[in-house]
């Protein structure tokens, strides 16, 4: 497992979503009352990227059809999809990283 | 079904004159006409009596006769006269329509007069403003409105339906896209930087090299779509000197049937407002563009019909759109439920 740099700290503000790349990875990065989030940023409906959606009470909710996770461990919480994959994530310094494991794939 | 208590745009002001013109809204047949001191009057398109359309009819004055049986109806839509018989049975009234003239269009409210609120028409002033060069048409579209609203809010369609006049592949590969929705509304905002600029962009405001180019779309239901676009000389967004150009978009768009539209738009500069031939040459274009839509929303409407159930799927594009269609979905249930 490797922890890989994807933004600085004041990218990932509260109420908001970032979309960024680890190595192959497209992860979406939150924080929610402080702490730094991270999860699979594709919507495990059709793909659509959540980057581009809406976070609101701790969840993101898909741009395309309205699905919402539970950022804090990926819950679907309906209408479509399943649950998301999150990322360890943490910030050292002013840099925000996530676990990536090594053999991992998308 | 149809959104009720809305303005509708029914006809370009010029449109209307003292003689009978037949338009349909919303499954709803109408006659417009100017009464000689020049006020438009809205009322259904079919006499009370045997239901043949009014606009085979003729006026009288500033009234209307049935061209079957000879009846005549005031502007107010009462029965003053049926040939023949002295009395008028007190039920022959026709349904009327508000109206309103604003922003070079005639509009009608297709809800109750009690509630129809003039400040309710959606703001389309760059059509009138002097400050602005505007040239507009219409099309008779058989497609569902929502088709062409969905075409507006995503604008990736110009690389490929319009790569020869307002499209180029900068607008789909490199733009970065912003969704807003609001209770009532939606907003695109498409940011393209450092970009070729499009023919069209190229000869009405003589750019030379890359711009920097942006495109923001309102919707507004039932289906009033503005797009603001405009493009300025690469990295020169804090000088007043760089070269730029803004345009105005404006769509009005009102259904006729549930598989036809009735499709008003005018194009509009706020450069070298009085030049003519600017404003025909922007004109000319994007109505070449327009036809170059007409075309794919017919197609989709026929593959529509011929199954109706067939899957879509969507895709990035498409948020704006289906921002719009939630909306509309909301507002018909509001309006079943009789809110």
């Amino acid at each position: 497992m490797a922890w890989i740099d994807v933004a600085s700290a004041e990218e990932v503000t509260e109420g908001e979503v970032r979309g960024v790349k680890a190595r192959d990875h497209l992860v979406a990065l939150y924080r929610i009352d402080g702490r730094v989030y991270a999860t699979s940023n594709v919507c495990t409906h059709e793909n659509a990227l959540l980057s581009e959606g809406a976070v609101e009470k701790g969840e993101v909710e898909c741009p395309l059809h309205l699905t919402r996770f539970r950022i804090s461990d990926g819950t679907c919480l309906g209408p479509y999809g399943t649950d998301l994959a999150c990322y360890r994530a943490r910030e050292v310094g002013a840099r925000v990283q996530v676990q990536i494991a090594d053999e991992e794939s998308r | 079904m149809f959104l009720k208590t809305f303005w509708y745009a029914a006809a370009w002001s010029n449109e209307i004159e003292h003689s009978l013109f037949a338009r349909t809204i919303c499954n709803e047949p109408m006659i417009l006409y100017r009464t000689q001191a020049g006020n438009v009057v809205c009322m259904e398109d079919r006499c009370c009596h045997r239901r043949l359309p009014l606009h085979m009819g003729r006026l009288i004055g500033d009234s209307v006769q049935c061209h079957y049986h000879g009846l005549i109806f005031e502007p107010q839509g009462r029965c003053v006269k049926v040939p023949g018989q002295e009395l008028i049975p007190p039920s022959a009234q026709l349904r009327t329509f508000a109206a309103a003239e604003r922003h070079g269009l005639v509009w009608v409210f297709l809800g109750p007069k009690d509630l129809a609120d003039e400040a309710k028409i959606p703001d389309y002033h760059w059509i009138t403003d002097s400050n602005w060069g505007a040239k507009g048409t219409h099309f008779n579209v058989k497609a569902n409105y929502m088709l062409i609203v969905e075409n507006l809010l995503d604008l990736t369609h110009l690389a490929f339906v319009h790569a020869s006049t307002i499209g180029n592949a900068a607008v789909v590969e490199s733009a970065a896209v912003q969704f807003k929705r609001g209770p009532d509304s939606v907003d695109v905002v498409r940011r393209m930087t450092n970009c070729a600029p499009p023919p069209t962009y190229v000869k009405a405001g003589g750019f030379t090299g890359n711009i920097d180019r942006w495109q923001y779309i309102n919707f507004m239901p039932p289906g009033f779509v503005r797009l603001e676009t405009g493009g300025r000389d690469a990295g020169k967004e804090a000088d007043p000197s760089a070269k730029n150009i803004t345009l105005r978009n404006l769509n009005i768009i009102t259904p006729e049937s549930e598989t036809s539209s009735h499709y008003f738009w005018a194009q509009c500069h706020d450069f070298d407002v009085k030049n003519q031939a600017l404003t025909d040459m922007l004109f000319d274009d994007v109505n070449a563009a327009f036809r170059q839509d007409v075309d794919v929303f017919e197609a989709q409407q026929q593959s529509i019909a011929g199954r109706p159930d067939a899957p879509e799927v969507d895709v990035h594009g498409d948020i704006g759109g289906l921002h719009a269609r939630r909306i509309i979905r909301e507002l018909i249930e509001r309006q079943l439920a009789g809110g």
